[in-house]
């Protein structure tokens, strides 16, 4: 099975962090059928959903990793 | 003589062997004699029907300010905790300049949480080196401290501004060794890093623009005293992780030095990542490195207010939009009744019970005492409301300072935790006492160890679970003739009663300076606690024993 | 005992940028590709922290996506 041809969000869930705040982790499915993991705060998180056009999580579901550098300046 | 004895006791002596009943006889602060014990004491202790045990020992924590006002870095005494590891995640009070103190304040504050007051009123700061800071502390201990020595400090003083810049020159480095050897031989029982933490403007810290050479320089050094190296991974990603414990089990292994890692956090989302972690570490102990994952007990709870936005309401668009607004126009939203009625149908026909019902109110903030810990089910129901509406209107009225808290919601799973805790290379620890202290608590993972993993659960025997925060702990750590109740230790013990044993639940105190506000969690079940000998703590109150040292 | 092979990772040279990283670490690959690529496999990095793309001495750069 060929898989994306490039990486692409998987998956959305909300979990807890470690300083008690909630987090939207990330799963990302890479062309080679691995799997990473992202894991955003509440302000980067919530950034995501609108650069996405998201309203739910579920709808962050085949996009690009590129959607989250949009907003960053990478040097 | 002996001065104390604690009788007719259930004796875990933390070897991990089957309980028996027994004294626990103690002269001049060592356990002098274990089983049955006759002749006379100064003071006599009744632990009939109670288990006797060695001191708990926590290792890691942030009590490097707390300990300069409060000896007993309460409330973590009161749980059996006779011994902390404070100086973790690169960030201890020595070595460190007089001029670099607003900046280890500021990171200081970013991990603890605690009120400016705390590092201008409560003590007199009057040390560079980390043999100044250990004397300052030593003064006023209750509780044993075995302090870590932070890299971003020794980088600090030895870099200045360049320590949150760039790697260090050769010429850095060799200064940064000799530092950390001056620190160790000051009674430092070993060096913390950290690949995760943030200063109070959101830089990272100094440690993380170390190259892995300067650590290796460094772990050199741990390994002339066999000393401990404790970092902070990237916890969020498994193959960082991963990454992070070969890089820590081949400074290890080159250096002879144990080494430890913490937090691992288990999480349904993840649910491949603590057992890929274990795995790793067992390859890696198989090889030879010592390299100690530590997992807390404790769940970790979500909270959250109005005040500004979470992902808690990440399900519900409508929500999200309200809260995102500014100040002025959240207000304004939720002022609006049309709004607000459709922010509520949004949670379907139960109006949020599901999700928002058993939210807690946590208090400490403007909440109204009445309903401070209790869920908001219970106080939308009382008020003929919907969870949805309640908490809205609750809000409002207190200014949107209202703070709910959904409980259990990562590391959760007591079927899968209870096994890795009593997995022979996990270490556990990772308690956090003394940092996020307005966030939430962490006291009580002793307790909490006891109630939820031996007594509830039965995952671990009670004498399996005094073990893994006893005598393991104190080998591991290389605390030398502590964790155990044997003939010419020290008379660290903890008094208990097996049936009750627990945390309370998390409350607000304004116990910092400055009144500041942390929360807490009581103990219960703890009956007595002795340290070096000294009753330091007994029925429900502490006195005025200092007899705690700094301990290595 | 054999260790099970992991993602494999390096770790940044002094003053290294992400060009220079990639061109290290993928030296087959045309650099647009290989930054592209780099930036992808490490979003801890270009994502997650701020500033995005600030490379710190200590990091874990993977040279390869993830493996399951």
């Amino acid at each position: 099975m060929s898989g994306p041809a490039e990486a692409v969000i998987a998956g959305a869930e909300i979990a807890a962090g470690h300083d008690g705040s909630a987090e939207l982790v990330l799963r990302l499915r890479y062309p080679n059928g691995g799997q990473g993991v992202v894991v955003l705060e509440a302000d980067k998180g919530l950034e995501l959903m609108a650069a996405c056009g998201a309203a739910h999580l579920d709808e962050l579901a085949g996009h690009s990793w590129r959607k989250l550098l949009e907003g960053t300046c990478s040097t | 003589m002996f001065d104390v004895i604690v009788r007719n006791g259930l004796v875990v002596d933390g070897s991990g062997e089957k309980a028996f009943k027994g004294d626990v006889a103690v002269k001049d602060g060592l356990i002098a004699a274990v089983g049955e014990v006759s002749g006379p004491a100064r003071r006599e202790i009744d632990a009939g029907g109670r288990v006797i045990a060695p001191g708990f020992i926590d290792p890691h924590t942030h009590f490097d300010v707390q300990l300069l006002w409060d000896g007993a870095a309460r409330p973590a005494l009161e749980h059996g905790v006779t011994c902390i590891v404070p100086g973790n995640c690169s960030l201890s009070l020595a070595p460190l300049k007089a001029a670099d103190r607003p900046k280890v304040v500021g990171m200081f504050q970013q991990i603890e949480e605690m009120p400016p007051e705390a590092f201008t009123q409560a003590f007199d700061w009057s040390w560079e080196d980390f043999a100044g800071y250990r004397d300052a502390i030593a003064r006023n201990l209750s509780i044993n401290v075995a302090p870590l020595v932070g890299h971003s400090v020794i980088r600090l003083w030895v870099m200045g501004e360049a320590a949150q810049q760039r790697t260090a020159t050769p010429a850095e480095i060799a200064a940064m060794q000799d530092l950390l050897r001056e620190c160790l031989a000051a009674g430092a029982v070993g060096l913390s890093t950290s690949f995760v933490d943030l200063d109070e403007h959101g830089r990272p810290v100094p440690s993380r623009f170390a190259d892995f050479a300067e650590l290796d320089a460094l772990s050199a050094v741990l390994g002339e005293f066999g000393r401990m190296l404790q970092c902070v991974p990237e916890f969020y990603d498994v193959d960082i992780t991963i990454a992070r414990i070969d890089q820590l089990s081949e400074l290890s292994l080159k250096h002879a030095i144990p080494t430890t890692f913490s937090p691992v956090f288990d999480n349904t989302s993840t649910p491949d990542n603590a057992p890929r972690i274990l795995a790793r570490v067992e390859e890696q102990f198989a090889r030879g490195a010592r390299v100690w994952p530590q997992m807390q007990t404790r769940p970790i709870d979500i909270s959250f207010s109005l005040l500004r936005p979470s992902l808690f309401f990440a399900r519900l668009p409508r929500w999200v939009r309200v809260l995102r607004q500014p100040l002025e126009a959240r207000l304004h939203s939720l002022n609006d009744p049309d709004t607000v009625a459709k922010m509520v149908e949004d949670l379907g026909p139960d109006g949020g019970r599901k999700m928002m019902g058993g939210l807690i109110v946590r208090g400490g903030d403007a909440a109204p005492a009445e309903m401070v810990g209790r869920t908001l089910g219970e106080i939308a129901a009382e008020r003929g409301q919907v969870p949805a509406q309640a908490l809205i209107d609750i809000s409002l009225a207190h200014g949107l300072d209202v703070a709910f808290l959904a409980a259990d919601m990562g590391h959760e799973d007591t079927d899968r935790i209870g096994p890795m805790l009593a997995h022979p290379l996990v270490h556990i620890g990772a308690s956090d006492g003394g940092a996020h202290i307005a966030s939430f608590s962490t006291y009580g993972d002793t307790g909490y160890l006891f109630s939820e993993f031996v007594r509830k659960s039965g995952r671990l025997s009670l004498e399996h679970a005094v073990r893994k925060i006893t005598a393991e702990t104190a080998d591991i750590w290389g605390l030398k003739g502590r964790g155990r109740l044997t003939p010419g230790h020290a008379a660290d013990i903890v008094v208990f009663d097996p049936a009750t044993i627990d945390r309370a639940e998390e409350r607000p105190v304004f116990d910092m300076p400055g009144e500041g506000m942390r929360y807490v969690r009581d103990a219960r079940g703890v009956d007595a606690v002795l340290v070096n000998g000294e009753v330091a703590y007994l029925g429900g109150a502490y006195t005025d024993a200092k007899s705690g040292v700094v301990c290595v | 005992m054999d260790l099970t092979p992991q993602r494999r990772f390096v770790t940044p040279l002094a003053g290294e940028r992400v060009e220079d990283l990639a061109a290290r670490a993928l030296p087959d690959e045309p650099l647009g590709s290989a930054v592209d690529q780099i930036r992808s496999w490490n979003l801890h990095i270009f994502a997650m922290r701020k500033p995005a793309g600030l490379i710190l001495g200590s990091d874990v750069v993977f040279v390869e996506p993830p493996r399951r």
